[in-house]
């Protein structure tokens, strides 16, 4: 205790030591042994050599940019709907959820309790050729006789919208309950419409809420297996899948490292772009 | 929207009844989604109750308490779920007390590279996990370390420190500091401080923050399909026996699982709300 | 019928070699020895392998490759085997694919360490890869005398002459599982590949020599000396029906629940999987196409850090023939142990009949063995895992 006494300046340090750490050993070292994987040529019978293999990166791109763009325009529209889902649910419970508010959280963090892959399967199940759901569809001629749900991209993107919503409904809600109800109520009497007061008031002051939670929906969508390989085909295959097929099943270990990067690259690309259209400088200022 | 025929004395009225529909139109939304996020745990728990004729627990044939009464009666689903629980507590564990340091010394403190620490530990909850996962366990073959049960808690405390160290934070900030300097002007020291005056209030932080970390454990598939090897835990399990048929007992366990975690989750709200009442 | 019969078997097969079995292991290793390994003259400080049972056997084996009692969820050949030498047996069926399985478990064994397991269950050509790796351990052939149970057939394969690294576990037939109320009658590939009417109701394995071996004879090739020009041929035909949407996926044993619930109608399957999935729904067929199967056979290795004596006698009680008819009887795929098929006739007269279980001449002249190189090149295996998807 003297010395921390004596060094008061180095408490915090002394705090994040461990942690950071524990995540430098295993979250930054192992990025580097990614890129230098990256790099890496080989097979199972000659081994595996660091040759500077950029080769990697460009076979990658060119093979595999169609399930590239694929798993970004899947997540896109999964956290579009996912957005469209949850605004008005997180709104409700924000301002109309009354006593319940903590009870209709919790229903919306619910899915999170539920093993994914078991959350997963039972899509599989809902959404099977002859289950409940596709006989109501096709009853009322939504879906044509031969058509199904299961294994479409239909079934691939409403189940990343479904795993990852509440990574969008929590950020939604907790922006918007921050929201003061009189800031609206005279914003109403201002602009003398709902819908405007809505748009210059509301919706600028969750604009946090919604940043958070579109990247919070989108970045681990486009990166997701399990959906694709439980409820899609061949035609739905998403990076996700070709990443860990190349890892655990031809152990092609150095396109399998590069396409990680390629996908880190192209999530990065994007949210730069997203915040920027957005306004950095607008979202600070509605903080 | 039968209000657009009523009499012109009632049109005054109207925005009122637009604001009425409205509000009917929003609840009903917000009915139908709550509805949506939990139809499959229905499906789940439904099916937990299923008296499945031969291996495939796909459509309704009757009810049954028998998988209930006998959870482990698959050969196989016992030594994964314990793997599991051995494997979230102790990640959960590690995990919330790095973590706790992390976020005390990010409210706390004012110092060099605290921006840069901020963004740092957002990053991990921002990378794909097939990404976390591939990336480990290349670190994992290059230094030729067998994957299996240790690798799978390394993973997982990776994963979930920052989990723990956002939802800590929260708890902090909004903490009166006012009660540490009374307790200091009243003569104790800032360790005292710390166990008798700092550490209860943030409790129910850490406790949330290490529930989340267990749950997030337990649930785990992606990164812990990297990192296994020969290990199983339930999520594996899981996806394995989905290949031949998920019996009605996954179902039961998913169920068990959900139940606990929604429990103690109420508990931890309840609690917290009682102390602010009190 | 498994389980009343595997009753009576239990009962019936104590009392005839429990004799047999219950005599010390290692006495009937020496015996059964040919000197190779035998303990006559060395100590034990000479020999690498220790020569005492462990107290427990680890397997990773396939999902529904060994009987089991439905009701107590025992497994009734393991419990002997525990009765008798003593040895408990953690049994894990963790083998969903030889690919995933070998992917998972690499970082272990390209180290030359352990992975808690003593035997593992792997298809011919990763048993060869195995083997070509150094990531098994030669067997205590000693320990093994019902070795010359082994059909002839199996004796000397490619990857292992002289079957000192592996011993088969059960073989197998690829062929074609329907539904023939929902699909009709099925003979050939061809259908599943081009009918209209099985559009998006079909599914192919994902293991590689299984589709390609079916999809390649579709065209006259033969897969046993693969071909580059007539894989390609089979690939782009595959890749055909994936663009078109005709299949509808890949799977592993996951085929049985999609044509179980009606998912799936046709689909690439194994022979035991179609007779385990007939006796709750009898309008499942399986079928060798008109244009010819596949066969393959599934090994025991000992990886890196199992232990060979205890491996090796419960391969030496596995190739008992009353043993094996008994698994067979409940897997419903091919023994490869001599004898088992009057053991299995003692018991039940259809079973040994069935020739899916025990084949003639007949159903035999109809598969093909897939090249076992082919099986392991990463060239083809790029091409066939970018027509999967992935």
């Amino acid at each position: 205790m003297a010395f921390v006494h004596r060094h008061k300046g180095l408490v915090p340090y002394l705090l994040l030591l461990p942690g950071l750490g524990f995540l430098a050993l295993f979250f930054v070292v192992p990025a580097y042994y990614l890129a230098h994987t990256s790099l890496q040529t080989g097979s199972l019978d000659a081994g595996y050599a660091f040759t500077w293999a950029w080769e990697n990166y460009t076979d990658a791109i060119s093979t595999y940019h169609e399930q590239l763009t694929r798993s970004l325009v899947y997540a896109g529209i999964a956290t579009a709907i996912a957005l469209a889902v949850s605004y008005p649910l997180a709104y409700w419970i924000a301002f109309r959820g009354g006593r319940w508010k903590t009870l209709f959280l919790l229903i919306v963090i619910a899915p999170f309790f539920v093993t994914y892959l078991i959350r997963t399967l039972a899509w599989q199940n809902i959404l099977s050729d002859n289950g409940p759901v596709v006989e109501v569809l096709r009853a009322i001629g939504v879906l044509d006789d031969g058509e199904r749900l299961l294994a479409t991209s239909t079934a691939v993107v409403a189940g990343i919208t479904y795993n990852f919503l509440p990574f969008m409904a929590l950020p939604l809600y907790a922006s918007l309950e921050q929201i003061d109800e009189r800031l609206i109520e005279a914003a109403e009497d201002l602009y003398a419409s709902r819908l405007q007061a809505f748009l210059r008031v509301t919706l600028p002051l969750s604009l946090p809420g919604v940043v958070a939670g579109t990247l919070l929906t989108f970045i681990p969508a486009a990166g997701d297996f399990v959906n694709a390989e439980l409820l899609g085909t061949p035609r739905e295959a998403m990076i996700g899948n070709v990443i860990q097929s190349k890892f655990l099943v031809i152990t092609d270990y150095g396109q399998a490292a590069a396409l990680s990067f390629v996908l880190m690259a192209a999530i990065l690309a994007l949210v730069l772009a997203y915040t920027r259209a957005l306004g950095a400088d607008r979202l600070a200022e509605a903080r | 929207m039968t209000s657009y025929a009523a009499t012109p004395a009632r049109v005054r009225s109207l925005p009122r009844a637009w604001a009425f529909v409205r509000r009917h139109l929003l609840t009903v939304y917000a009915a139908l989604a709550l509805l949506y996020l939990m139809l499959p745990i229905g499906v789940v728990v439904l099916f937990s109750f299923n008296d499945p004729v031969g291996r495939f627990n796909y459509t309704w044939e009757g009810f049954t308490l028998d998988h209930w009464l006998n959870p482990f009666g698959v050969p196989g689903i016992q030594e994964s779920i314990t793997t599991s629980l051995e494997i979230a507590a102790l990640a959960s564990l590690t995990a919330t007390t790095l973590g706790t340091l992390i976020a005390l010394a990010l409210v706390r403190y004012a110092f060099r590279g605290r921006g840069a620490t901020n963004i740092f530990i957002f990053l991990p909850m921002t990378t794909p996990e097939v990404v976390l996962g591939a990336s480990l366990l290349t670190l994992f073959l290059n230094l030729g370390v067998s994957t299996g049960f240790w690798t799978i808690f390394i993973a997982h405390v990776m994963f979930n420190i920052s989990f723990v160290v956002v939802t800590v934070r929260a708890r902090i900030v909004g903490f009166d500091r006012h009660l540490e300097e009374a307790a200091m002007d009243l003569g104790a020291n800032e360790w005292t401080t710390f166990w008798r005056v700092t550490l209860p209030l943030i409790a129910p932080g850490i406790v949330a923050g290490a529930l989340i970390a267990f749950a997030l454990s337990v649930d785990d598939f992606v990164i812990t399909n990297f990192n296994a090897g020969a290990t199983v835990t339930f999520p594996l399990y899981v996806w394995g026996a989905a290949r031949i048929g998920v019996p009605p007992q996954v179902n039961v366990i998913g169920t068990a699982i959900f139940a606990v975690a929604v429990i103690l989750m109420l508990a931890n709200v309840l609690l917290q709300r009682r102390k602010e009442h009190a | 019928m498994s389980e009343s019969f595997t009753r009576v078997e239990l009962l019936r097969r104590g009392a005839a070699t429990g004799l047999f079995l219950t005599i010390p292991t290692s006495l009937l290793a020496a015996c059964g020895g040919d000197g190779i390994e035998g303990e006559g003259g060395t100590t034990a400080a000479s020999t690498q392998v220790s020569r005492e049972l462990k107290d427990q056997l680890t397997i990773s084996n396939w999902p529904l490759y060994i009987d089991i009692d439905e009701d107590t969820k025992e497994r009734p050949t393991l419990q002997q085997f525990t009765e008798e030498t003593g040895v408990r047996v953690r049994y894990i069926e963790d083998v969903n694919d030889n690919d995933e399985w070998f992917g998972k478990n690499r970082a272990a064994l390209a180290g030359g360490n352990a992975i808690d397991r003593d035997i593992t269950v792997l298809t011919d050509w990763m048993a060869g890869r195995m083997v070509r790796l150094n990531y098994v351990q030669e067997l205590d052939k000693s320990a093994i005398p019902n070795a010359s149970n082994l059909v002839e057939s199996l004796r000397s394969p490619s990857f292992d002459p002289s079957r000192d690294f592996s011993m088969p576990w059960q073989s197998g037939l690829t062929g074609i599982g329907y539904d023939v109320e929902r699909a009709g009658e099925i003979t050939s590939i061809g259908q599943l590949l081009d009918d209209p009417k099985l559009k998006g109701k079909v599914t192919f394995l994902s293991e590689m020599p299984d589709t390609m071996g079916l999809v390649m004879q579709l065209d006259g090739a033969d897969p046993s000396t693969v071909d580059e020009a007539a894989f390609q041929k089979a690939i782009d035909r595959l890749q055909a029906g994936v663009d078109s949407g005709q299949i509808r996926q890949f799977t592993g044993n996951d085929y049985s629940g999609l044509l179980a619930n009606g998912d799936v109608w046709a689909c690439a399957a194994w022979s035991g999987d179609m007779v385990q999935l007939q006796l709750d729904n009898p309008n499942l067929r399986f079928v060798i196409p008109d244009e010819g199967g596949m066969i393959w056979t599934d090994n025991m290795l000992i990886p890196t850090g199992g232990d060979v004596f205890t491996a090796s006698t419960f391969m030496n009680f596995v190739y008992d023939p009353a043993v094996a008819a008994q698994i067979a009887a409940y897997v419903n795929y091919i023994c490869p142990v001599i004898g088992a098929k009057e053991e299995a006739a003692k018991i039940d007269a259809e079973l040994a009949e069935n020739p899916l279980i025990f084949p003639d001449d007949e159903t035999l002249s109809k598969v093909k063995i897939f090249d076992a190189e082919a099986a392991d090149n990463e060239d083809l295996k790029s091409k066939f895992q970018a027509v999967v998807g992935a």
